[in-house]
């Protein structure tokens, strides 16, 4: 009985405040690292050599060093240079760069798998480069990349939980700082692990239902 | 004096040490059909994809109705593509895109035509080749002569000069190779200017009004239908010539 009333009258509310703002940083850092890892792609394939070279060490440099660094180096890194970022802006702007690298990936795959007569195509009837892109190739690549996209989505709901490493209290931190002074970690835990899981369960139907949207003829899934 | 429409001088490309196209030159006026024949890897398909730069050609020269295209300057390059259709042995459908959204998109994104007025165009153009009662079908609804169809409706909706086919029907089942046929005599009879890469010898030969023999990348002969299918020079044109009546061609 006890247990329960803490868990009604203390638990609850901190962890409903903590999962508003584990929300706040998801949303942001979907949009934002989708648009990076679009653009990222694009020039990984079809930039010249230069574009593609500095893109590709975008890639190397957001997808290689461990997220939780890349926070600290946004967070406690960037005052050195006068920079000051709030927790908050920080853990989006970390998420955003390692989610896009990670989207890129996926983005250059569907590029690539475009077949090459549909640029010959194009080209032909007077398309320039940019505009066969955009109106061509992309419009086709999207919906071949999405479920991959969707992966590294349901990657960012979860590593969000990162953002309290650099003082941005959400759902985990909240969580954290209950289970430290009650002692109740695995209670506490249970609910936040059911939290995220209930997010990521709701993205991935999302997800489908944009997948099923975007469906058109001969881009189907099809499914044994 | 018939109107020229293309000039092409001299023109040739290596793929690393394999010479594919050694020196080739053409001229086409208004209203030429001009039919490429000869073995695979003569350099048929170089040849046309180098007419419209899809393939950058080493050596050579090309004038559009006497002016010589620059195709380093992109401007002219894109300027001069629209004037040149091209259809390919695989079609190349957009494939995201319906039958009439295919026509459409070159009009609406190249030539900046408005939506409604490039829309009316493709309708047409779709119904010219019997299309229009499947123009809200995608490509892979399609079938090949269909998606052959619809392409050719797409090139002519951008108003070109001259065509270029690249073996057209090779990629259709025998049924539907007549249905693409006659779109394309369609349109010969109507007076357009075609260079085309085929091996329906038979069609070559009611049609064409000269026909040039490929072979190693060179242009080694060139006549009328008569005398290259009945009385050719070469051992070799006679030769491959007896060998595709067989295979493609009506029995004489």
């Amino acid at each position: 009985m006890e247990e329960w009333l803490y868990l009604q009258n203390e638990a609850a509310p901190a962890l409903l405040k903590g999962f508003w703002v584990s929300l706040a940083l998801i949303f942001p850092s979907a949009i934002f690292g989708l648009v990076i890892g679009v653009i990222v792609g694009v020039l990984r394939v079809y930039g010249n050599r230069p574009v593609a070279a500095a893109a590709n060490g975008f890639v190397v440099l957001f997808r290689g060093i461990p997220l939780v660094v890349q926070l600290f180096i946004w967070y406690f890194g960037l005052p050195y240079i006068k920079i000051y970022l709030t927790p908050f802006v920080a853990a989006v702007l970390g998420f955003s760069l390692c989610s896009g690298a990670y989207h890129s990936e996926y983005v250059r795959g569907a590029l690539l798998s475009i077949r090459r007569g549909q640029m010959l195509a194009a080209q032909s009837l007077g398309f320039s480069k940019v505009r066969m892109i955009f109106s061509i190739i992309l419009p086709q690549a999207i919906r071949r990349a999405l479920p991959g996209c969707g992966n590294e989505l349901i990657y960012l709901i979860k590593y969000s939980s990162l953002a309290y490493m650099i003082t941005c209290v959400e759902l985990t931190g909240e969580g954290k700082i209950l289970a430290s002074n009650s002692f109740k970690y695995t209670e506490i835990f249970l609910i936040i692990g059911a939290c995220y899981l209930a997010m990521t369960s709701v993205a991935s139907v999302l997800l489908s239902r944009v997948e099923d949207r975007l469906s058109l003829p001969g881009f189907e899934h099809h499914r044994i | 004096m018939p109107e020229q429409i293309l000039r092409i001088e001299n023109v040739s490309k290596r793929y690393g040490k394999k010479e594919v196209l050694r020196g080739a030159s053409l001229t086409v006026d208004k209203g030429d059909l001009k039919i490429l024949i000869g073995p695979s890897g003569a350099g048929k398909s170089t040849l046309l994809q180098c007419i419209n730069f899809l393939v950058r050609p080493d050596e050579g020269r090309i004038w559009l109705e006497e002016k010589e295209v620059h195709y380093a300057h992109k401007r002219d390059l894109y300027a001069y593509r629209q004037k040149v259709g091209m259809i390919f042995q695989d079609f190349n459908l957009f494939d995201h895109l319906t039958a009439l959204e295919n026509v459409r998109i070159g009009m609406v994104k190249v030539k900046g035509m408005a939506k409604a007025q490039a829309g009316e165009r493709a309708v047409a153009e779709l119904e010219r080749v019997g299309l229009k009662e499947h123009m809200q079908k995608y490509p892979a609804q399609l079938s090949g002569g269909q998606k052959q169809r619809v392409s050719i409706a797409r090139a002519l909706a951008m108003d070109p000069r001259v065509m270029l086919l690249d073996e057209p029907t090779s990629a259709l089942d025998p049924e539907l190779i007549g249905e693409v046929l006659a779109v394309i005599r369609d349109l010969g009879e109507n007076g357009m200017t075609m260079i085309m890469a085929t091996h329906q010898i038979a069609f070559a030969g009611s049609l064409a009004s000269e026909i040039i023999f490929m072979e190693d990348g060179r242009i080694s002969e060139r006549g009328t239908p008569e005398k290259i299918l009945f009385q050719a020079e070469n051992a070799r044109t006679r030769e491959f010539c007896a060998k595709i009546a067989e295979l493609y061609g009506e029995k004489r």
